[in-house]
């Protein structure tokens, strides 16, 4: 046999002799010879693999003009074009590939979860396998630095913003209405279902001019490409019922999912702090359909949820409680293509249309509001090379709000605003090489409402400083209009700024995970006015300002301890701001200095199951104490939650899922309530505001059927 | 089993005069792998591609090089690098041959070699895209042998994890050893692995 090979071998070396020799070295950036370099010249079998020494020999047929190709994993391939008579003792000197894993990346203020490149914090599941989060985008995200506690609201609070400072995008357009209504003592979640998306960006500032209309933070959310297989997915849940289904054709697939929750149930077992006279109630369906066209992909996703409830509430100035009532309506839809135009465009093109109406009944007032929006948005990237890349972008958005408001003394009284808004922005990314990058980027939008132009700039770098760790500086203006609740009495005010200033370390070992920001963020424009709350009588101005500042920590290691999984995120928060109706400058009610997450997951593989916990801790909270001098001068105890969750995979099909919330029972308070007027005593009464439940059950049953079960019957008979 | 082919292959090839530079190329770089240098033949394979822009099966063989190579990798960027390299390579093969049961195949293949790699990060998120390759490669090929026997060897890894029975799956290990029996591949180039590993897997079952 060996013969064989050898007689074979000499057959084709004699066939070869006596042509053109071409030889050379290969390097790499440092002059370390590259060994396995693939050189040839293109479109013929002529070729070679370099040496130890990077040295290379071949010889060809061809003769004239050719192009030599130098080809190896993790690097830029080189091409020379020229007479084959010249390759000789060509040296030729290889690039890092700035795509690949070990590359620098421009990380200030952003954490990413999804598929398997660069460096991610979260995994695509950690969503669902949060002990806390219950299956909330929004929850698994506030075990992450940067976000501050605020229990009974579930928003995102960034780095000493409010929620209305954070925006969700889907697929890069924008959601007006992210979130589901809640009691005012019960978090709110996020209303799109976590399955549906397959990455998730949380930028806690600094990030791209792409991105505007958000003072702190943004949050985007990339629905599935293409789902996996056909399947139907049946859920069975303590307080409701989950149903799915996804088709797949050749070129395109559907995916629909509807959703029942009810609270009755479980609150006629356990005891709530609040008054149900019809108790929490939400239906909800979702669908999106996906379209492979020849060089793009469409997709158009739509949501339709209504909810409603009723109850009465403690309240110390309302000696029967105060009565709520809300019916709410939201329907969501959003289409979005993007193509290849060539080998170096790609065009991206997308829009969104809400309409978000609620009808609320408080003690004696109804109000009715109505919110229509839109946003259009066209980006086109050109991708010079792979250092260098452009993207080129204008968006509209345009919001119609009206409201009605009718109570004993009052008749029908209507209001409302329009708020548009047109914005272009460019931006650049630049390698310089694999350690060091930018990203810088101008942001230019119009409001039609203030008649006013804002320029906001965008700066980022990063530098890698060793084969783990790097560092990133991000610099950026970001403009934002006034929310809803201060436009519809006033629209003569100006856009809220602020400009982030953060500074980066990461180190990014193998499965181990360690980031350290720090920034600063100042606030201007901010609305202000002078009475308890925005009301249509109040006098309001744009002359608020405030400031943040803190540190953000985070460590992940997935691979220390065996099947165990755990990251500890902290945050410290330095801020205060003078705004709304604020007397001085103060630390906001949202605001918690001191931020503890710690979250944990073991697979104990003999019972195929997956534990998890996750322990929040947050100092305390402040308020405004009338029975002491001064504005926001009290603080609440600090704030402590542990949650407890198992899934037990009972077959490939089918998960139980179990999990406590709040399972040692913390009496956490939210803040205080005083009364109007003083006691006999000459003192103000005061009302813990906690949260209707101390503590939250959920059991559910998973099942996916998938089509390939049946195809597996079919073979076996 | 490899070593096989390339016997064959040179018997084959051996008697046959005014072989083309495809031929040569091919047979070239099945001796390289056969011999342990698998850079080399993996690189061969690439070159051949460039000079044969309609031919999917020397894309085929660098991607399948790039990942048999990759299990039992344990340096990540590595992994990474190998198998982007392997994702490209079939990106490029599907262009040209689609609805391809081996290129399903071999997809499938790469998308294990990350489960096997690191099973609690990737075993959920591509378990589901692995068994919909299979099924749609056992549409297009039921009588593959290939196809039946990695959907079989996949669907034992599942079966053992979750205390299952894997009688069936060890069947169609033995379906697909017939089949391999009555296997004519197209040329003598097109992909003809696998009965050698069947065997193998085989003596387990039997366990």
């Amino acid at each position: 046999m060996e013969k064989l090979t050898i007689i074979f071998i000499t057959l084709i070396s004699f066939q070869i002799a006596a042509q053109t020799p071409i030889s050379g070295k290969v390097f790499n950036t440092k002059n370390e010879p590259i060994n396995g370099a693939n050189i040839y010249l293109e479109g013929t079998y002529d070729g070679s693999t370099s040496l130890e020494d990077g040295s290379f020999s071949f010889r060809t047929s061809e003769t004239g003009t050719q192009t030599l190709v130098v080809s190896f994993l993790s690097y830029e391939t080189f091409t020379m074009i020229g007479d084959v008579t010249f390759m000789k003792d060509v040296t030729v000197k290889l690039h890092d590939d700035v795509n690949t894993l070990d590359a620098v990346v421009l990380s200030a203020g952003t954490f990413s979860a999804g598929d398997n490149s660069k460096v991610n914090v979260l995994k695509p599941l950690d969503v669902v396998t949060t002990a806390s989060a219950l299956g909330d985008f929004v929850g698994a995200l506030q075990t992450l630095p940067g976000t501050t506690t605020v229990a009974e609201d579930g928003r995102l609070f960034v780095r000493g913003g409010d929620a209305n400072e954070t925006q969700i995008f889907i697929d890069g357009i924008r959601v007006f209405t992210p979130y589901s209504p809640t009691t005012n003592n019960a978090p709110t979640r996020g209303r799109y279902s976590p399955f549906l998306f397959d990455g998730i960006t949380f930028s806690t500032g600094g990030y791209s001019a792409e991105f505007g209309q958000a003072l702190s933070s943004v949050l985007l959310l990339n629905t599935v490409n293409e789902p996996d297989q056909e399947k139907t997915d049946i859920g069975i849940m303590s307080v409701g019922a989950t149903l799915g289904n996804t088709q797949k054709w050749e070129k395109s697939s559907l995916s629909v999912n509807a959703s029942y929750i009810n609270l009755a149930p479980y609150n006629a077992i356990f005891k709530n702090r609040n008054d149900w006279i019809k108790p929490f109630e939400t239906a909800s369906g979702e669908a999106v359909f996906r379209k492979q066209t020849r060089s793009g992909l469409f997709k158009l996703y739509g949501a339709f949820d209504t909810t409603n409830f009723e109850l009465t509430q403690e309240d110390i100035n309302e000696p029967e409680g105060a009565y709520f009532k809300l019916n709410n309506n939201n329907f969501y839809v959003n289409g979005s293509y993007q193509g290849d135009l060539n080998d170096t465009w790609t065009l991206f093109g997308g829009l969104s249309y809400t309409r978000a109406k609620n009808n609320l009944d408080i003690i004696n007032s109804d109000i009715n509001d109505d919110e229509n929006s839109l946003h259009a948005k066209l980006k086109l990237k050109n991708r010079i090379s792979n250092r260098f890349k452009l993207y080129f972008g204008a968006e509209y958005f345009a919001t119609d709000y009206n409201e009605t408001y009718a109570d004993e003394t009052v008749s029908k009284e209507r209001y409302g605003y329009n708020n548009n808004i047109a914005a272009a922005y460019a931006e650049a990314d630049i390698f310089i090489s694999k350690k060091m990058a930018f990203k810088t980027g101008l942001r230019v939008e119009y409001s039609e409402l203030f008649k006013e132009f804002t320029l906001a700039p965008r700066v980022s770098l990063a530098y890698k400083t060793n084969d783990k760790s790097q560092v990133s500086l991000a610099y950026g203006n970001f403009y934002q209009n006034p929310s809803s609740n201060i436009l519809k009495f006033n629209q003569v005010l100006k856009a809220e700024n602020t400009s982030h200033y953060i500074f980066n370390y990461q180190y990014n070992a193998d499965r181990k995970l360690f980031r350290a920001e720090a920034y600063y963020k100042n606030y201007n424009n901010l609305v202000k006015y002078d009475t308890d709350f925005a009301s249509f009588d109040s006098n309001y101005n744009s002359n608020g300002s405030g400031f943040a500042r803190g540190i953000d920590f985070f460590w992940r290691d997935s691979k220390s301890i065996k099947n165990f999984d755990y990251w500890m995120s902290y945050s410290f928060l330095d801020t205060e701001r003078d705004y709304q109706n604020y007397l001085t400058k103060a630390q906001p009610n949202f605001a918690n200095t001191h931020n503890v997450s710690l979250v944990g997951k073991y697979w104990v593989d003999k019972w195929r199951s997956q534990v998890g916990f996750s322990y929040a801790y947050a100092s305390g909270r402040t308020f405004t104490n009338p029975n002491k001098t001064g504005f926001l001068n009290d603080k609440t105890k600090d704030f402590n939650s542990l949650s407890l969750n198992w899934a037990y995979l009972i077959s490939p099909q089918k998960i139980l899922y179990a999990s406590v919330n709040n399972v040692l029972g913390f009496k956490n308070i939210n803040g205080y309530q005083y009364a109007n007027t003083p006691n006999a005593n000459g003192n103000f009464n005061r009302r813990a505001l906690q949260p209707a439940t101390d503590q939250f059950f959920f059991v559910g049953f998973f099942w996916t059927i998938s089509e390939d079960k049946k195809s597996n019957q079919l073979d076996n008979l | 089993m490899k070593k096989l082919i390339i016997i064959v292959t040179l018997l084959i090839s051996g008697f046959v005069s005014a072989q083309t530079n495809y031929d040569k190329g091919m047979q070239k770089a099945f001796e390289l792998w056969s011999t342990n240098q698998a850079i080399e033949a993996s690189n061969l394979f690439e070159r051949i591609a460039t000079a044969e822009p309609d031919n999917w099966l020397p894309l085929y063989y660098a991607a399948q090089i790039n990942i048999t190579s990759s299990f039992g990798e344990r340096d990540e960027q590595k992994l990474s690098a190998k198998l982007k390299k392997a994702q490209n390579l079939i990106n490029d093969a599907t262009a040209i041959s689609k609805e391809n049961p081996e290129i399903l195949v071999l997809q499938a293949l790469l998308h294990t070699a990350w489960v096997a790699f690191d099973g609690a990060t990737y075993g959920m998120t591509l378990s589901g895209k692995v068994v919909e390759l299979y099924t749609k490669a056992n549409m297009l090929a039921p009588k593959n042998p290939r196809v039946v026997y990695c959907k079989a060897e996949w669907d034992i890894g599942g079966a053992k994890y979750f205390g299952q029975d894997t009688t069936p799956f060890c069947k169609d290990l033995q379906r697909s050893l017939e089949l391999f029996a009555n296997f004519k591949p197209e040329t003598v180039f097109h992909p003809n692995w696998g009965a050698d590993r069947v065997k193998m897997l085989l003596e387990s079952c039997e366990k």
